[in-house]
């Protein structure tokens, strides 16, 4: 029960690595792709965040980026193994177009975590300990504290620069 | 069947934040956070291999409609 629920947190700092590196390599903090997410960016910012993690969040909440990507692919890994999240990086890149994202960091990430869960499964990890670690990491990005979450991914973001 | 519960919990706190925050776009990135702990739950759920196919389509689904509140709350477009 403990071991489960380590595998879960370590997941979930692997997840949260990979996501927001591949977010951060596809420039989501430079601009918003829809007007929408430089709503949200505005709002982040006048709540005392950063303008450019703002916008990185608001780019998240508008189009399946790495992080839903991420999740999907471990879900896919888990009914499915490697063709089930091949699969779902196929159904992000068509969950990209319809919302209007002409970015790869969706699909990219889809097929990086479908390699790096299917590598954990093999070392005693389940897929299911990715599905609950993608939750609980987009969670320390989206649901604990914006401003904090922001100037952090500002920071990330000015390192990339 | 802990990663379950962990998902469940996080679903539905989610939605308190979602309902106590005030500012529409604040309000958002709090239902993003409940979109990715459903279309989780939904494939932990569901023993099927549809279940996947499912998950997808209620997470880009929902991902739309959060792109295009976003988008009408920021004053949309305008064209001509």
């Amino acid at each position: 029960m403990l071991g489960e629920f380590l595998h879960i947190l370590a997941a979930a700092a692997v997840s949260w690595i990979l996501f927001v590196a591949v977010d951060i390599l596809f420039k989501l903090p430079e601009a918003g792709g829809v007007s929408g997410a430089s709503a949200i960016a505005r709002d982040i910012q006048a709540g005392g965040g950063a303008l450019s993690g703002g916008t990185m969040m608001g780019n998240i909440v508008c189009s399946p980026d790495a992080s839903a990507g991420t999740l999907l692919a471990a879900c896919g890994v888990y009914v499915a193994g490697i063709p089930g999240g091949l699969l779902a990086a196929a159904l992000v890149f068509i969950g990209n177009r319809i919302c209007h994202d002409p970015g790869y960091a969706g699909t990219t990430g889809a097929v990086l975590a479908t390699f790096v869960v299917y590598a954990f499964t093999l070392v005693g990890f389940a897929a299911t300990d990715f599905i609950a670690g993608m939750v609980i990491a987009i969670l320390t990005i989206q649901g604990l504290s914006h401003t904090h979450a922001s100037r952090l991914l500002a920071r990330l973001w000015r390192f990339r620069q | 069947m802990i990663a379950l519960y962990v998902v469940a919990v996080i679903a539905v706190f989610g939605v308190v934040r979602a309902t106590l925050e005030r500012n529409t776009g604040r309000k958002l990135p709090f239902v993003n956070v409940m979109n990715f702990a459903v279309a989780g739950a939904l494939v932990l759920l569901l023993d099927h291999p549809l279940a996947l196919v499912a998950a997808v389509a209620y997470f880009v689904g929902s991902t739309l409609e959060a792109n295009a509140i976003a988008s009408t709350y920021a004053g949309g477009d305008r064209r001509g």
